[in-house]
């Protein structure tokens, strides 16, 4: 155990070495990022990020129908495109991830809202969106807030015109005394509401804000394609040793050949860590994420990171030669850096591609990391995921060791 | 300290190394004389560890290479035919590295990098990167990588090829070093000078296959007391080799270039022997008579020279 903590030091050192490749490893993301979110709107824009939610009301009442329109109104409809659909379809859309919500409006809704009693609405959201479904959350907790209010000030009121839009008692009720009731509200409340008598200070504080700007959605995959140019560097190690002879010294000292592999997988978490450190500074102040975050997200990255290592090593042991295993990681990177949300947040991404991205392996360090800057979850919602993610790396990398075992003594 | 028995390593059809044995001790230089690709590093790989044997056993330092293989690596140092070195580690770090990888640590392990580094000629350059280093130097270290940990016994595998003099001489002392204090070197070449300057015994090899073994005087014994007359100049082959059963001469070769011959008495009989070969109209343009050597005895053996 203790070579293999001296080979890491020897790694290390060598990189220090060579501080061209590390400072490639920092710079390129850093460029790649910071182009990309420019072209993209700049670093404090708002993304062109719509959720689209697709509702089936099967209640089909005056409410529930009022409830649907209020979601294309104004500024909400800048936020959500609402799509009307049965009730199979929208389940199967939904289960397809076409789409960020599926909302169902159950029968009877918006008889039990008039008449106060609690109702539930059932709200099935894409686990591959991170923003989107949030958004929906938030913007249908707000409505029902309004509903409440709604209910408790004109209740009676709207009780009776959805009671006159499906039966005949309004006949009932003369319209200047149905117009006059709600003006006598209207004029009892304006007082209080335009202007408001009393100017309170919040000064509770505040939760930090949620920037869904778009540097900030990019931000984490920008530090996993640094985490990724390290990885790749690192995972054509085996051929250098190899080359250099060095590989066959190993194999010739009394240290097992495996040790070589897990010396080469916690250098790549040193590496991930010492390669992201300075991107991760330098997003933190430009996008003011509090620094309570830093290390948790440092250590989610060096913990996470190294499963790219252990993929592209893989892919370089099964190459005939290095030049032959540096091509095709190339070209498995960069495929996976767009997908996985490196070059642009899967935010913004179509559905099909945003479905491979939980696939990949960058994507699943990227989006609990995003989640986690944003504040849709604690850090220990991030780490949840961390021990299958480590799991898996460690499984490539003694797959790399195996695959590798004869090729080193060839 | 080393026993290979009846090794063999077959690539496919390819017989790399054939029924190879031998055995080497404490304090000897055992040489390993063959031409490229007569399969002295497949036997090197095989007994370091880096090939497995098709067949056959290999002891090292009285550790079985296959069933007790920490404890016979352990005792096993190795300098490689081609550089093995961090080039982008300077030597202190290189020769620390491979140090620790045979558990040295602490004072111990910096008094021992301190010590190969002065018996290397490296230590006024220890902080260097080798990149910066001459080719020779660059051997030194590669050496020095192989002995840090005090190995009992030290495979050489052509240690010197492409080293200038001055390096070279530096490397012989290194091994006889290494061999007056205790050490078993297996040195491999194929340069005879080396072999007869530096090896206790030796092993002649081909084709995979040990053609003779022994010391250099029992090598030399092959010849029976005979001496080497080389002529150079331009030779008709059908009537130079009947003349040589009357010189009672034993061929070792002949191109129409080259007559190498065996036969006793060398200095008393070589005005008989120019006189003879100059009757079938040969041009005699250089003549060397020398007592047997490694060069002469592998011509012998195989029929072929050892440079070629």
């Amino acid at each position: 155990m203790r070579f293999i903590f001296v080979t890491v030091g020897k790694e290390l050192k060598r990189r220090f070495n060579d501080p061209g490749g590390l400072i490639s490893s920092i710079m390129i993301p850093f460029v790649i990022g910071f182009l990309m979110a420019a072209v993209m709107g700049g670093g404090g824009g708002q993304p062109s990020i719509k959720a689209r939610l697709l509702v089936t009301d099967l209640d089909d009442s005056f409410i529930s129908q009022g409830m649907i329109s209020a979601l294309g109104q104004d500024q909400v409809a800048d936020l959500v495109q609402v799509e009307k659909l049965a009730l199979e379809t929208g389940q199967q859309r939904i289960n397809e991830g076409d789409g960020s919500g599926h909302l169902v409006i159950p029968q009877g809704f918006g008889e039990a809202w008039l008449a106060g009693e609690e109702v539930a609405l059932h709200l099935t959201v894409n686990p591959s969106q991170s923003i989107s479904p949030r958004m929906i959350r938030e913007m249908l907790e707000s409505l029902l807030d309004l509903g409440d209010y709604l209910h408790k000030v004109f209740g009676e009121e709207l009780k009776i015109i959805s009671q006159s839009l499906e039966g005949d008692e309004l006949a009932v009720i003369s319209t200047r005394d149905f117009s006059g009731d709600i003006a006598d509200k209207i004029s009892g409340f304006a007082d209080l509401v335009f202007p408001p008598v009393l100017a309170v200070e919040d000064v509770t504080p505040q939760p930090q804000s949620v920037s869904v700007s778009m540097a900030l959605l990019m931000f984490p995959g920008v530090l996993v394609m640094a985490a990724f140019f390290a990885a790749n560097g690192q995972s054509s190690n085996f051929w250098t040793e190899k080359e250099k002879g060095t590989l066959g010294r190993w194999v010739a000292s009394p240290n097992a050949f495996f040790s070589f592999w897990v010396a080469q997988w916690f250098t790549a978490m040193f590496l991930t860590a010492i390669v992201t450190a300075p991107i991760m500074l330098a997003g933190f102040l430009y996008l003011d994420i509090s620094f309570e975050k830093y290390f948790t997200s440092l250590g989610w990255l060096a913990l996470t990171g190294p499963v790219l290592f252990a993929v592209l090593s893989v892919i370089q042991v099964l190459a005939p030669s290095r030049k032959v295993g540096g091509m095709i990681a190339t070209l498995v990177m960069f495929p996976l850096l767009m997908a996985g949300g490196s070059f642009f947040p899967t935010e913004t991404m179509p559905e099909f591609i945003v479905a491979i991205a939980q696939y990949t392996p960058n994507g699943n360090v990227v989006e609990p990391l995003k989640a986690y800057l944003m504040g849709e979850f604690g850090a220990s919602g991030m780490f949840s995921d961390l021990w299958g993610i480590m799991a898996v790396a460690l499984m490539l990398v003694l797959l790399a060791g195996f695959l590798s075992a004869r090729k080193a003594l060839a | 300290m080393i026993e290979v028995r009846e090794l063999q390593k077959s690539y496919g059809d390819l017989v790399a190394v054939d029924h190879v044995s031998f055995s080497a001790g404490a304090g000897m230089v055992f040489g390993l004389l063959g031409p490229n690709g007569a399969g002295k590093s497949t036997t090197i790989s095989c007994l370091s560890g880096l090939l497995k044997p098709t067949a056959g056993s290999v002891s090292v330092g009285g550790f079985d290479l296959a069933s007790d293989a920490v404890k016979a690596k352990a005792s096993l140092g190795i300098v490689p035919q081609e550089l093995a070195i961090y080039e982008d580690l300077s030597a202190r770090d290189n020769l620390a590295y491979w140090g620790a990888a045979y558990g040295l640590k602490g004072d111990g392990l910096k008094q021992r990098v301190d010590h190969i580094l002065s018996r290397i000629g490296l230590a006024d350059r220890a902080g260097d990167l080798p990149k910066e280093y001459s080719g020779g130097m660059k051997r030194r270290l590669n050496f020095g990588c192989g002995l840090v940990h005090e190995p009992g016994v030290l495979l050489l595998d052509e240690p010197t090829v492409g080293v200038d003099p001055q390096s070279r001489e530096r490397l012989f002392d290194l091994v006889r070093e290494e061999k007056a204090k205790g050490t078993c070197v297996l040195y491999t070449t194929h340069y005879m000078e080396e072999a007869e300057k530096l090896c206790d015994e030796l092993a002649i090899i081909d084709h995979g296959k040990i053609i003779a073994a022994g010391t250099l005087a029992a090598l030399r014994a092959e010849f029976g007391g005979s001496d080497i007359i080389r002529l150079s100049g331009s030779f008709e082959l059908a009537s130079v080799e009947p003349l040589l059963a009357e010189l009672e001469a034993e061929l070792l070769s002949l191109t129409t270039e080259v007559l190498m011959i065996s036969i006793r008495d060398g200095a008393r009989n070589l005005p008989a022997v120019l006189q003879a070969i100059s009757s079938t109209g040969a041009e005699i343009r250089d003549t060397r008579l020398s007592e047997p050597n490694l060069e002469s005895l592998f011509l012998k053996l195989t029929g072929k020279d050892l440079r070629a």
